[in-house]
């Protein structure tokens, strides 16, 4: 019998306190896995407004039209521009109405919808560079106001290092958790096998040989967590996704989306590698006959 | 070219394990062993007896590296014990099969499997364990009984499954612990006489008992530990008395 064999067995032998801890370390890994589900879409929301390549020229509200069309042919001639269109203010109402059927906003004035010209720039050009053709823009007689949408990405910026310090204590949270139980666990575990260790030792077992079945065991509840937090924090996902797809969608300009498998990957082999460590540790002690 | 060890051919006569002024307490004031020294053969078959108390458990514990000796030595097979690392003591133990009172049997683990755990200890293949447990299981007698789990067993057949771990790896030392003690005078008597089978096999075995019947059934070298100090009657206590008559 290899380590393995001994572990499933022992396992099998005391499996309600070996779920129990699977599932209190599932719990302390749920909240790990919905704050690194929370960074990784917010994540991609300003990926995408970092990339939205997008510049909304606000046109002065006795902007000529013939003035309105050299600033069209002259933007469609800058390099990096690859599209341009022109928005009435009465276009601008309707489609922020058709978005919002508020009846506050139909009550605005025409004021409130200046027209515009909406420029798309090519994905290939940076941050900077909309930046500098903003400030150019801006000078531009007709021009009222020119809108990169840079402050957005900056407040994103905040949420998401907001979110991934966040998610740091939850890591650090965990790992105690994790420790804890897996600790508290193996020590009762040792408890009941007492007979088994000490016959193990008399019969000449080195260390490694004893304690292999309940490192194993360790690995198994890290690892086995770490599942039970994905597949119910997964759940969770395709249960918001499934009914508020369409509102997230038109609301963050992307489409959320679950951890990448590498990320998963990664969570179910931490939890493993924590749980076999606190196993370790926590056998370190209590292995003398 | 490496050179090997030079082949010994007095090895085999030296004996299997020397007390050498070994002192042991637990407290200072009352030590269990004071300057013990004894000297034992290859293929000797050893009681050693004494009031509870008196040390023998101790005295196996040192020999196994359970305990430590505060002075003196004990030599297995020419190595001094005291002196083992932590790591080379389960290399000590594979050469010391230990039977002990209260069975130290795995219940949830079958007989063949508490049987073959010194041989799975050892990384031997599943196929040599089984065969090597099954022809140990037919020396016990409890030929056929290897998947019936421990914990059904009588207390005369869990220590024939303790008996059979003990000697399934051939080791150079037997000891045994009280093995008699939880078992009614017949069960005692025949447990004795397997211990006596083993023996005349070649395997040097030391008997700890308190039950002086059993140390009459046949003579035997005895070692009796009273208040510290030990005396070693060669030829058993009843040929002792009869010589001292």
């Amino acid at each position: 019998m290899n380590a393995f064999d001994r572990a499933f067995r022992a396992m099998r032998s005391d499996l309600e306190v070996h779920l129990l801890s699977i599932f209190s370390v599932g719990v302390a890994f749920v909240c790990l896995v919905t704050a690194m589900l929370v960074v990784v879409n917010v994540q991609h929301v300003q990926d995408r407004w970092q990339h939205i390549g997008k510049l909304s020229v606000y046109l002065n509200a006795n902007t000529a039209p013939e003035r309105i069309n050299d600033l069209d042919t002259a933007l469609r001639a800058t390099p990096g521009v690859s599209g341009v269109r022109y928005v009435p203010s009465e276009e601008a109402r309707r489609e922020l109405m058709s978005d919002h059927g508020d009846d506050t906003l139909a009550a605005l004035p025409e004021q409130a919808f200046p027209a515009s010209l909406e420029v798309d720039t090519q994905e290939a050009l940076t941050f900077e560079a909309r930046e500098q053709m903003a400030k150019q823009l801006q000078i531009l007689p007709g021009v009222e106001s020119v809108e990169t949408y840079a402050n957005w990405s900056a407040k994103l910026a905040t949420v998401f290092s907001g979110g991934v310090t966040a998610a740091a204590v939850l890591t650090l949270i965990v790992l105690g958790a994790v420790v804890s139980v897996v600790s508290s666990t193996i020590r009762m575990a040792l408890q009941k096998r007492h007979v088994e260790v000490e016959v193990l030792k008399l019969v000449g077992a080195t260390d490694s040989y004893v304690r292999g079945p309940f490192i194993v065991e360790g690995a198994a509840q890290g690892a086995l967590g770490a599942v039970v937090a994905l597949s119910l924090v997964g759940a969770l996902y395709s249960f918001v996704r499934g009914t508020f797809e369409a509102h997230l969608t038109a609301l963050l300009g992307v489409n959320i989306s679950f951890l990448p498998w590498t990320l998963s990957a990664g969570l179910l082999l931490g939890g493993a590698a924590l749980g076999a460590g606190a196993a370790y540790l926590s056998l370190r002690r209590l292995l003398v006959v | 070219m490496r050179r090997g060890q030079r082949f010994d051919p007095t090895a085999a006569d030296r004996p299997v394990l020397v007390f050498d002024g070994v002192f042991k307490a637990y407290r200072p004031d009352c030590p269990v062993l004071r300057g013990f020294s004894l000297t034992i053969q290859r293929g000797e078959f050893m009681f050693v007896t004494g009031p509870s108390g008196a040390g023998k458990s101790t005295l196996l514990r040192l020999l196994y590296a359970a305990e430590q000796v505060d002075a003196g030595r004990i030599l297995f097979l020419g190595r001094e014990v005291g002196r083992l690392t932590q790591d080379s003591v389960p290399f000590l133990r594979r050469n010391i099969g230990i039977v002990f009172q209260d069975f130290k049997l795995i219940e949830n683990f079958t007989v063949l499997e508490n049987v073959g755990l010194p041989l799975q200890v050892l990384g031997l293949p599943e196929r040599v364990v089984n065969l090597r447990v099954g022809e140990v299981l037919e020396r016990v007698g409890l030929g056929g009984r290897g998947h019936e789990r421990a914990s059904v067993l009588s207390g005369g057949e869990k220590q024939r499954v303790a008996i059979a771990r003990a000697i399934v790896s051939e080791p150079a030392l037997l000891l045994a612990d009280e093995p008699t003690g939880n078992l009614d005078p017949q069960l005692a008597v025949d447990i004795l006489g397997l211990f006596e089978d083993i023996h005349a096999t070649g395997v040097t075995v030391m008997f700890a008992t308190h039950d002086r019947s059993l140390l009459d059934i046949r003579p035997r070298r005895v070692v009796v530990l009273d208040e510290g100090r030990a005396f070693d009657v060669p030829q058993g206590l009843e040929g002792a008395a009869l010589g001292a008559a």
